[in-house]
């Protein structure tokens, strides 16, 4: 029997960029909160710190700051008529754990989505006529407009110390920044990172071709930041250790650098780690999440934590198993299209390119995972897609994420892979190549969801959550046509030698390719059609409030971090500024 | 030398020192979990002496007092004065940063 504690005003389930946003915003208001996180504590102080942060081996190659497959992981196939496998070492994708969680590891690209991302149907029906749409296409207007969510897109970018240029400074178009995105209220809060020799030879080819080139936006101070929380943060070093590590500068913006330190000292709030949350105690008539049950994962213990309100803020398929096991809303049916949890998986359809200059010489061992340039001339509707055949599009990225010893080490395709040959083209080439990627969309699909596996269980018992995703023929001609653009820019820029990187036809679990898993708990304007409202709370259990990317109706060309970043400041906002007044739904069904 | 040094002291500006510390405050600060020791108390300390602080070995093994000729050349230089140890940065190129950035820090004890 699970210990029952005493009841709290509110509960986290799981510690990364939104369960800490909420935590602070929920006991700046007043409430006792309680964080649950599965994962062990982790601080700047002892985790991010040089030299063991630059071990590539210990934290790029063997993940050491991700899930443990051991306990838990998910189940996958391409097709509803195959048999799902557990992924038991994760390499598509890398879900964080531990304080922080996928938060940490980032790399730190920081976008808003476009007005027009906001209600894609709505704008596809207008532009090409309500038949453009293929019925399998299950994409959905957000339930939240650009325009609603921009002073907190703003007030994650001031948590951050967000370095850019804005391109639309409340409705003026801005010379060398991104033309294409959405007025924004205020500047960015630094000024843009340094960028790579071979990111501006790209940002000069694309201007010659007529495309508008701008620094990449990041959540990366470029320069000493007090944050909104007053903290300071620190300068980016260019050390070329972002991606899949923390911080040793306190430049790249974490949970752990940006809030926690706060945190921690709160006594309204009490971070308890290693503690794995098995499941949420619905009571169904009343339409009430009365609390959640979790194990400490170092004593084994069961304990049931009563909550007045329960915040889901674990990773995407963990919000969605969640809610699967304790029968809130209706699970999805891909035979009748009934149904709503684990509908509207997406992911990120990126491909990319490489190219090798002859004659060029650069520092590519330094850098970071945003330094770059970029263009969004291809991106959702900032083009016309009138005769292309497919909808969506992405922004196109040329960066320098620096060259670590093990991985960083790009040859022509064809070299032998070992041996004095590879030898003598790892010296030739390293100081040469330049990286491209394109950051395709994925808009969702009817046969592509998430279930609970009828075969497979974690460590406690519990059915795996299993998905079925591929990629689509929309998406590939997409990821298609973006290439063909990416590759008209590549040649501007007079390579020695180059080579694009198509997606392979069917989605494999391995290698990385991004960890932009997004849907399943859909955000929408009625239950029929969404699991949770306009303010992230669950149709059918007002005081569930359900965070990041799963709540997303589709993935749209750009990182997730920054709009459920800005999702959970407008959350938050509702919860003290509206719920706690009168607890009950904030939208009539 | 150390007249000179001394005048530089004296003439130094904590106020400036303070503004310059910004791009160290990132990591030293009082809390707890922080990269960077707190420097609250660092003029006239031992090095590597705060309890509770993982230290490199390069500096444990270091054996300095902290007096304003080593914070000198410490801030100037970190990895010159003590190499190898774990502090990633390159250290203030301007000399009056670094005498303003100690008077501040001698504001600290």
């Amino acid at each position: 029997m699970a210990t029952r504690l005493k009841e709290v005003d509110a509960v986290m389930v799981g510690m990364g960029w939104t369960g800490a946003i909420l935590a602070r915003e929920l006991s700046k208001a007043g409430l006792s909160v309680v964080g649950l996180e599965r994962g062990p504590d982790r601080t700047p102080g002892e985790d991010f710190i040089l030299p063991a942060i630059r071990d590539e081996l210990r934290y790029v190659q063997r993940l050491e700051l991700m899930q443990d497959n051991s306990v838990d992981t998910i189940t996958f196939r391409n097709t509803s008529t195959e048999q799902a496998l557990p992924i038991r070492r994760f390499g598509a994708f890398l879900p964080g754990e531990g304080v922080g969680g996928s938060g940490i590891h980032w790399g730190a690209l920081h976008w808003r989505f476009t007005p027009s991302d906001f209600r894609i149907k709505s704008h596809l029906s207008e532009r090409y006529g309500a038949k453009a749409i293929p019925e399998d296409m299950t994409i959905q207007d957000w339930p939240v407009s650009y325009e609603e969510l921009e002073p907190y897109y703003d007030k994650f970018d001031k948590l951050c110390g967000a370095s850019g240029k804005a391109g639309n400074l409340k409705g003026k178009i801005v010379e060398d920044g991104n033309p294409f995105e959405g007025p924004r209220s205020d500047e960015y809060p630094n000024k843009p990172i340094k960028s790579a020799a071979p990111s501006l030879m790209f940002a000069d080819a694309a201007k010659s071709l007529g495309y508008h080139p701008f620094p990449a936006p990041v959540a990366i101070a470029s320069a000493p930041y007090k944050n909104s929380e007053g903290i300071t943060l620190g300068e980016c070093q260019y050390c070329g250790y972002c991606n899949r590590v923390g911080c040793e500068a306190n430049a790249k913006a974490s949970a752990n650098t940006t809030i926690l330190p706060l945190l921690r000292g709160e006594r309204k709030f009490d971070l308890r780690t290693r503690a794995f949350v098995t499941k949420l105690v619905y009571d169904k008539p009343s339409k009430k999440v009365t609390g959640v049950v979790y194990s400490d994962m170092r004593t084994g213990e069961e304990y049931e934590q009563p909550a007045n309100i329960v915040v889901l803020s674990s990773y995407v398929f963990g919000n969605t198993q969640a809610l699967l096991l304790a029968g809130i809303s209706e699970p999805y049916d891909r035979v009748s299209g009934r149904g709503v949890v684990g509908k509207n998986y997406c992911y990120q359809f990126e491909a990319g390119a490489a190219a090798f200059f002859e004659e060029r010489e650069w520092n590519t061992y330094m850098g970071s995972a945003g330094v770059g340039m970029c263009i969004d001339d291809f991106n959702g509707e900032n083009f016309d897609h009138s005769g292309l055949g497919f909808f969506g599009g992405g922004y196109f990225f040329c960066g320098q994420a620096a060259a670590p010893p093990i991985a960083g080490r790009a040859v022509p395709h064809g070299t032998p892979r070992w041996g004095s040959e590879w030898k003598r083209a790892t010296v030739k080439w390293y100081h040469r190549f330049a990286r491209f990627n394109t950051q395709g969309s994925v808009y969702a699909n009817r046969e592509n969801f998430m279930d609970l596996d009828p075969t497979y269980k974690d460590a406690f018992g519990r059915p795996l959550i299993r998905m079925t995703y591929n990629g689509t023929e929309n998406d590939h001609k997409m990821s298609r046509y973006l290439l063909d653009k990416l590759e008209g820019i590549i040649k501007a820029m007079n390579p020695t030698h180059y080579e694009m990187h198509p997606r392979p036809r069917n989605f494999t679990v391995v290698p990385y390719q991004s960890t932009h898993n997004t849907g399943g708990t859909m955000m929408g304007a009625d239950p029929k059609s969404s699991v949770v409202n306009r303010y992230l709370q669950a149709w059918d259990a007002d005081n569930l409030f359900v965070m990041g990317a799963s709540v997303f109706p589709q993935q749209h060309g750009y990182n997730p971090t920054g709009t459920l970043g800005a999702l959970a400041y407008w959350s938050a906002n509702a919860i003290t500024g509206q719920y706690l007044k009168s607890p009950g739904p904030l939208v009539r069904a | 030398m150390l007249s000179l040094s001394a005048t530089a002291a004296l003439a130094a500006d904590a106020a400036h020192g303070k503004q310059v510390f910004e791009s160290c405050a990132a990591c030293h600060t009082d809390r707890p979990d922080q990269i960077g020791p707190s420097l609250k108390g660092v003029v006239g300390r031992k090095s590597a002496s705060l309890e509770g602080y993982r230290y490199s070995g390069p500096m444990r093994r270091a054996n300095l007092v902290w007096d304003e000729p080593n914070l000198k050349q410490y801030i100037s230089d970190p990895q010159a004065k003590v190499p190898g140890n774990r502090m990633p940065f390159s250290g203030l190129r301007e000399p009056r940063d670094v005498d303003d950035v100690i008077a501040y820090l001698k504001t600290l004890n």
